[in-house]
């Protein structure tokens, strides 16, 4: 069986809810083995309540919570795959003294928390380094780990505000809008899987550990770096367009036939308007000269639109992003929920793995943005259970007896099962 | 002054990309210390360089503001790549790099005898990094995409923007600087196999998978029983712009009353159909219009640091313009100066993240051709009069 790339790379991963679960979701696909630790007390937000009231609204397999609630939330399910589980009480001395003596056994610690929470514990980088000086300490935070705004909380939704990406979304200049999706989380996840790939290679280099400081405002300002050095340039504020384009026509997104379904399309020069024209039956269109050329489009984008629509509003979402682009036209169905798990290029790809989580069902799992040729990913692993590896990770990298590992569950230093379950 | 070993400064890597996804990726290869090559179409050179926006307005091909900022740090070479002689001089090339990133249509390299599988044999620790929109495989593979074509596919756009209007892209040119940071990644990550095993590989990047990635909510809710949808957004007004109150989750007990306080109506603190996070959420039409009459008079980063203060997770619609005068972005020193012969020196967005022991590498982005004579001539070997011919030919 092939090696696969993250082969022998131990993770000790205290993330929770998005951008760190995703990170070590992506690690664990490329084979490292990924140790997450959440306390009884205080489990991973995305599980849900450990009792959930009625009419809760975290995500459980058709509505109903079952028997462990905490176990089937589809947020959680979906992000930690590849994962083994440990519960670790990490307020008693008991538990970060096991805590530091686990990190001393793994090459990386990851964690997402507020800049404080984990200096507060005394299980931060100082510590850590201490127990282990070959450490790889990478510390996702929405801020930075410094700066007068670095105990600020954030959702991804807040960081697409402060980041600056929201004030370039929404239908007109003047109105920004919320994209109502955590879109930070799982770009900032994917960057941090690179960030630890320098890092490793700085600790063959050096033959130490390190910090990575990771802030997820600073990452998601990167993605409109263009627009910022404008700014710095030239002064302008750059505002939403909608869905058009700064200087090509047509683009846009327009309305197709059935229950809210749309294909977007976007015409880059002459040639591709000419194709577009002949592939929809309306020639006569690549000869008005309100078209004919990219500025003449541009500058006659709202008929340009009426005219897309009118002849998508006869298409079905598929079929006309097929024509379009066997003609050469970029031109992309708007997919639901429920069409990309069934795409046929998706299917193609073998980008979905299909997962039989023992508590929550079957469901298609999300794999990686990549595929290394000489490197594949492993097959998706289902989520584990709360504390479901205690006494494997106890035993087997800290040598402790069974006995102990019993007493530390009598404790509550240990568990399966959440507090006030 | 730079740290003696950058990360990757024994590496030299070939960038055969136009647009954003290519360039991002090797932008951040450059920064961590690699030496990166990125090869132009003469003439021209790189098609960003005539996207605007321009510093004086005008197109010219050293002042668009893209392409300064997405190839930072790295040398420019004009080679044109479809000639027998531009193809040998390519492959000449590759023998002495590690890296090559391209972002061409499939099949297109190899039917220039550049593909992965001819590369290969002549030098096997080759990292090959193509990005594309589908894939190297697959029924969309010849398919043309772009930044609002990946959003559409992606699954991600259909439940942004509001439930009566057509789905919204995310501005700028989200999905392609995504999928530039998922190629970044994915060629440290076939890196550090070759650090370890010897090889290089194929490194296949799709901005449709990407984007796939990013969306995950919209195919979990359909699979656990829910439609996904659109939903309002909950901006408010401020009196300088836009805030987001930030009080739907997570906040403490006492923060509402607190608020409450703040926004000058503490009564309403025990008014029964908000003092608690259910009935805030069922009463948030009318929770919207009261926050909102206090945050149209208030400027937007009072409105955030007050409410962040009492532990919500407020946010505040920051512009291009406001992230220069963040005190996070200015204390964190966020932004690099870089001087440039067209703009003279100005203000960049710096790096992504930081690490210890480690300096990020800082330079502006190349002039067409600028560094011919040292890769071709020094590095090379190719005399003057040679690179005057094969500038005669229109190889470079």
């Amino acid at each position: 069986m092939t090696k696969q790339a993250l082969d022998g790379l131990r993770i000790l991963d205290l993330t929770q809810v998005a951008v760190g679960p995703y990170a070590t979701l992506l690690l664990g696909f490329m084979g490292a083995d990924v140790i997450k630790v959440e306390s009884c007390s205080r489990m991973d937000i995305s599980r849900g309540a450990a009792r959930p009231a009625p009419g809760s609204d975290a995500l459980y397999p058709g509505g109903e919570p079952g028997e462990r609630p905490w176990n089937r939330t589809g947020h959680y399910v979906h992000r930690n795959g590849n994962k083994r589980s440990l519960t670790l009480d990490l307020a008693t001395p008991r538990g970060k003294e096991l805590c530091l003596q686990l990190a001393a056994q793994c090459d990386v610690l990851i964690e997402n928390y507020r800049a404080s929470v984990m200096d507060r514990l005394g299980l931060g980088y100082e510590a850590m380094s201490q127990a282990n000086s070959q450490l790889i300490y990478v510390k996702i935070s929405s801020q930075g780990a410094t700066g007068p705004e670095r105990d600020y909380g954030s959702l991804g939704s807040t960081l697409e505000q402060t980041a600056g990406l929201a004030s370039i979304t929404g239908y007109e200049a003047d109105r920004p809008l919320m994209t109502n999706e955590t879109y930070p989380d799982p770009v900032v996840g994917m960057l941090a899987v690179g960030a630890l790939m320098a890092a490793l290679r700085q600790r063959r280099q050096t033959g130490r550990g390190t910090f990575i400081d990771l802030s997820q405002r600073e990452a998601t300002a990167s993605l409109l770096g263009d627009a910022i050095l404008d700014y710095a340039l030239t002064g302008r504020v750059a505002a939403p367009m909608g869905n058009r384009h700064p200087h090509k026509a047509p683009q846009g997104v327009y309305r197709c036939q059935g229950d809210d379904m749309w294909l977007a399309l976007s015409v880059s020069n002459d040639d591709e308007w000419q194709r577009l024209c002949q592939a929809i039956g309306q020639p006569e269109l690549a000869q008005d000269d309100r078209f004919n050329t990219n500025l003449a489009r541009y500058h006659h984008q709202d008929e340009l639109d009426a005219l897309m629509s009118a002849w998508t509003q006869t298409q079905d979402h598929y079929h006309a992003m097929h024509l379009l682009q066997t003609n050469g036209v970029a031109a992309g169905a708007v997919l639901k929920g429920g069409e990309t798990i069934v795409d046929p290029q998706l299917q193609a790809r073998g980008f979905w793995d299909v997962v039989d989580h023992p508590e929550a069902g079957t469901y298609k799992q999300v794999t990686t943005p990549w595929q290394l040729s000489k490197s594949p990913r492993r097959p998706a692993c289902p989520a584990p259970g709360l504390g479901e590896h205690n006494a494997e990770i106890l035993s087997t990298l800290l040598g402790l007896p069974e006995a102990e590992i019993t007493a530390l569950e009598a404790q509550g230093i240990i568990g399966t099962r959440p507090t006030g379950a | 002054m730079p740290d003696p070993d950058p990360i990757l400064g024994d590496l030299r890597v070939l960038e055969l990309s136009e647009g954003v996804a290519g360039p991002f990726c090797t932008k951040w290869l450059a920064g961590l210390g690699a030496t990166v090559i990125k090869v132009e179409p003469p003439g021209c050179g790189d098609v960003t360089r005539a996207a605007g926006p321009f510093m004086h307005n005008v197109p010219h091909p050293e002042e668009s503001a893209t392409f300064l900022y997405l190839n930072t740090g790295k040398q420019s070479i004009t080679l044109d790549i479809t000639t027998p002689t531009g193809s040998a001089i390519l492959q000449q090339l590759v023998r002495t790099c590690d890296i090559l990133v391209e972002s061409f249509p499939p099949t297109y390299l190899d039917s220039l005898g550049l593909g992965y599988a001819a590369l290969e044999p002549q030098r096997p620790e080759l990292i090959y990094t193509a990005i594309t929109p589908f894939g190297q495989t697959g029924p969309y593979r010849d398919y043309k995409g772009s930044d609002l074509v990946t959003q559409a596919l992606g699954a991600l756009m259909h439940t942004i923007g509001l439930p009566d209007r057509e789905p919204l892209k995310i501005g700028g040119q989200a999905a392609l600087y995504t999928t530039g940071i998922s190629a970044f990644s994915a060629t440290l990550l076939a890196l550090h196999v070759r650090d370890l095993e010897g090889h290089g590989q194929l490194v296949d990047v799709s901005a449709m998978e990407t984007l796939t990635v990013a969306q995950i909510h919209a195919s979990l809710q359909h699979q656990f029983g829910r439609t996904p949808v659109r939903r309002d957004s909950t901006l408010m007004p401020a009196q300088d712009g836009w805030v987001h109150a930030g009080l739907e989750r997570g906040i403490g007990e006492d923060t509402w009353p607190r608020v409450c306080e703040l926004m000058g109506v503490p009564e309403l603190a025990n008014d029964p159909k908000f003092s608690t996070r259910e009935g805030r959420r069922e009463h948030q039409q009318e929770l919207q219009a009261i926050i909102g009459a206090w945050t149209a008079t208030r400027p937007k980063e009072e409105i955030y640091h007050a409410l962040q203060n009492l532990r919500t997770v407020a946010g505040y619609v920051a512009t291009v313009e406001d992230l220069f005068v963040s005190k996070q972005f200015a204390e964190r020193k966020f932004f690099q100066p870089l001087e440039h012969p067209h703009t003279g020196k100005v203000l960049y967005p710096g790096a992504p993240f930081s690490m210890q022991g480690m300096s990020w590498r800082h330079g502006r982005a190349p002039l067409l051709g600028e560094h011919n004579a040292e890769v071709y001539a020094h590095g090379l070997g190719y005399s003057a009069d040679d690179l005057t011919r094969l500038r005669g030919l229109g190889v470079i």
